[in-house]
């Protein structure tokens, strides 16, 4: 009688076994397709070996021979610095645009959410590659995709941030007669205010790591140099500049955070 | 009205910090070459290069859809690897099911996973094992352990310790606690957080393809190589309309395990 | 039968958390632990299955068949065997909130089931009936398909109740099983605990000596880590003071601010 009212267990296992099996198969056929074979890598594990041989031990003599490296370090840093400026600043006033508490016009709105999305769509590869036939190549180019990157990133998020806003304190103001622009003003600003700083910060940390991947396209500083030693083989050099990078990043991820801290946890007073 | 001027004394705390973000960004801009007009000059020569490379290559539409399946595949398989990888790792980077020493290690390795791009992974791959798929697939599946394995061993370290003494009480051991208690209480974060790392792999997939893992990314490389820019404006059409078509898949299927608790 | 024989655990400052606990509880009893915070009562019930291994002293358990057991000294393999002997009720949330009741009912005999069939078949469908037999005892077979973290509180103990009720245990243990329960519930609560001292032994840690008075059959209150009370349950006020005294009167004594170790 109450047998009704329950699933039997081997009903579920025979559900499960069935997704399972189905799933197997899909993942096998396309790694049938893609003639990838997981195992492969175990069976073949030599080759990392032999790599991790050449590889070690990394060759820090670089730094010294070769002012270039901690020029490029340089290039990096200021790289991701003013792309996570320049993008955040362009961003938010993108967003500002593209938020439905700020801009009442919605074909106002329509064009510049259509513009976020898009710049959030593609990829910083194709930026990288428009931009060093454009100015060519090196950290000029390096810093343009960072921006239009940063604006992809964030741009959306921004907009939602805004858009998160509570409108009642705005309301209060403009029931006393305050302008549009004074609402945004005393209003949205503080309240976005953290959440937009603690995003900005943490767009720098990740945008190291972009400028990083970048400098292999032509973007200039680190990922360039780590390039150049890859490809004349110089592996110990390359694994140097790995090392490098992993410092760089660790480093900029604990700015980041200190930052934040310091900003936000005293609080802008204004 | 008694007030004649407005005082800026407030803003005298952020005096300081104004300056230093000043010279900070002019020392920048000066290393990179680049000033507010140069940047808005380089904007504008981006785009105008862009309308260059309009009308895209109809023709080649066609022949890019192989490579673009091929970008996805990668990335479905970088994901699904990646997530077993991860939940081993998560399993063991969990203060409540593994010993501290144990524990440390595995974070340790899951932070620096994170702190290497997914790309320098793909060129050290390419490096042992040649061009193709396979290091983009494994680049993509070990670079998922730092995201999905961070938050997924959080997630399991959240689980009241109480619920898996009660498991370890009736009998259970570590095996089962983990089969019967753990996975079921993670498992729509679990797909919550692959659907989002599927997103990011997408896009990598994309990149990595341009270095030398194949598939759509590579097409566009080439046809920059060329010079055919009307044949790579074609392929970032292509890439635009996975990256939106995945983040819309993604994001419906997130939703629907919020409203839903989970399929099964 | 449980035996407690000298259970002795210190800090490594020397202070005794237990201090030569001893007591037997046979079948047909029902044993209420009472005492004021961090004296020591739920380490005396995690020492009677396992969860706490004290410096010394005996703990025996003895099944229907006359084996015995002693709870310090056997290897883990084998704790895991005694384990499905014994049931166990905790406060609060403690079943897999995402599993349903029925699920919950069975995971009580994972130390009986082979880990492989566990694992990779999961539950029979005859282990699923007498689950739901279980949960006709405790008068919710009509929830065994919810989640068990929709359940209210009175009706997830019940659950526990039923799946110790599944294990066919030699001894039940329940700590503070009402202490997160309203009224009406916790009177549900006891009253189905107690019908099940008549074939094993019970022994609970509470913090409710009106609710001990009327379902206990014997009260032992545990003090600074020592035996005070071992007897009926029926307490006198001055009892209870003693009891709890030095507690009370530190609550009203506000100009010291004694913190309470929290001892687990």
């Amino acid at each position: 009688m109450s047998q009704l009212e329950i699933i039997l267990p081997s009903k579920k296992y025979k559900q499960r076994a069935t997704t399972f099996l189905v799933s197997a198969i899909v993942v096998s056929v396309a790694c049938i397709y893609m003639k990838f074979n997981p195992f492969g890598f175990f069976a073949e594990f030599h080759y990392v070996w032999d790599l991790l041989g050449d590889m070690l031990w990394p060759n820090y003599r670089v730094l010294s021979d070769n002012s270039s490296l901690v020029w490029s370090i340089l290039l990096t840093v200021s790289m991701a610095y003013l792309g996570t400026l320049y993008g955040s600043f362009i961003g938010v006033i993108l967003a500002f645009l593209a938020a439905s508490n700020t801009m009442p016009y919605k074909i106002v709105r329509m064009i510049a959410g259509a513009f976020l999305s898009l710049m959030r769509v593609i990829p910083a590869l194709v930026f990288i590659l428009i931009f060093v036939i454009a100015v060519g190549p090196g950290p000029f180019a390096g810093m343009l995709t960072m921006v239009i990157a940063t604006v992809g990133t964030f741009g959306k998020l921004f907009t939602e941030i805004i858009e998160n806003a509570e409108s009642a304190p705005g309301e209060a103001i403009f029931s006393v007669g305050a302008s549009r622009v004074q609402v945004i003003r005393f209003s949205i600003i503080p309240q976005i205010l953290p959440s937009l700083i603690a995003n900005v910060l943490y767009g720098f940390d990740v945008n190291i790591r972009t400028v990083i991947a970048l400098g292999i396209f032509g973007g200039g500083g680190i990922g360039f140099e780590f390039q150049m030693a890859k490809s004349v083989l110089h592996y110990k050099d390359m694994t140097a500049v790995i090392t490098i990078m992993i410092v760089l990043i660790f480093l900029s991820e604990k700015l980041s955070n200190y930052l934040r801290k310091k900003i936000l946890g005293e609080g802008k007073l204004r | 009205m008694g007030t004649k001027k407005y005082s800026f004394k407030r803003y005298r705390k952020l005096l300081l910090p104004l300056i230093l973000l000043l010279a900070v960004t002019e020392g920048a801009a000066i290393v990179c070459g680049a000033t507010f007009e140069k940047l808005l000059q380089g904007l504008s020569k981006g785009l105008s290069f862009l309308l260059y490379m309009f009308p895209p290559d109809w023709s080649a539409f066609a022949e890019m859809l192989q490579p673009a399946v091929e970008s996805i595949l990668i990335a479905f398989l970088g994901t699904v690897f990646g997530a077993i990888l991860s939940i081993i790792f998560a399993l063991f980077a969990a203060s409540n099911l593994s010993n501290k020493y144990v524990r440390s290690i595995v974070r340790f390795l899951i932070g620096f996973e994170r702190s290497i791009p997914e790309i320098v992974i793909l060129l050290l791959l390419i490096a042992a094992f040649g061009l193709g798929a396979m290091a983009g697939i494994i680049a993509l599946s070990i670079g998922c352990i730092g995201m999905i394995g961070k938050l997924l061993g959080d997630t399991i370290e959240e689980i009241d310790v109480i619920m898996m003494e009660s498991m370890e009480s009736v009998g259970a051991n570590k095996l089962q606690i983990i089969a019967f208690g753990v996975m079921p209480q993670i498992m729509p974060s679990l797909i919550s957080y692959v659907l989002f790392r599927f997103e990011i792999n997408i896009r990598l997939s994309v990149i990595l393809g341009a270095v030398g893992a194949g598939g759509i990314g590579y097409e566009l490389e080439y046809a920059f190589g060329l010079l055919e820019y009307h044949r790579a404006l074609t392929a970032i059409l292509i890439i635009m309309i996975m990256v939106f078509g995945t983040e819309r898949l993604s994001l419906m299927l997130r939703n629907k395990i919020k409203t839903e608790g989970v399929l099964k | 039968m449980i035996e407690v024989k000298n259970l002795t655990k210190s800090l490594p400052n020397g202070r005794k958390l237990l201090d030569g606990i001893s007591f037997t509880v046979k079948k047909g009893e029902f044993v209420g632990i009472l005492g004021p915070s961090g004296a020591g009562k739920t380490l005396t019930l995690r020492c009677l299955n396992g969860l706490l291994k004290p410096d010394s002293g005996e703990v025996i358990l003895e099944d229907e068949k006359g084996l015995k057991h002693d709870l310090c000294k056997i290897n883990k393999r084998e704790l895991r065997r005694v384990r499905q002997r014994i049931g166990v009720i905790f406060q609060g949330y403690h079943l897999v909130k995402r599993l349903s009741a029925l699920e919950n009912v069975m995971i009580g005999r994972l130390g009986q089931i082979n880990t492989f069939r566990s694992l990779f078949y999961g539950f029979t469908d005859e282990e699923a009936v007498e689950a739901l037999k279980a949960l006709e005892q405790v008068k919710i077979a009509n929830m065994a398909e919810m989640k068990t973290g929709t359940l209210s509180g009175g009706e997830m103990q019940r659950v526990a109740i039923a799946r110790a009720i599944f294990q066919s245990p030699a001894l039940l243990i329940a700590d503070e099983p009402i202490s997160n329960l309203d009224p009406s519930n916790a009177k549900i609560i006891m009253k189905m605990i107690k019908p099940l001292s008549a074939n094993i032994p019970v022994v609970g840690v509470f913090h409710q000596p009106e609710m001990t008075a009327k379902y206990c059959t014997r009260i032992i209150a545990i003090k600074d880590g020592k035996i005070f009370y071992d007897g009926d349950p029926k307490l006198s006020n001055n009892m209870l003071a003693e009891i709890y005294g030095e507690e009370l009167s530190q609550i009203e004594q506000q100009e010291h601010a004694i913190p309470m170790v929290a001892v687990n």
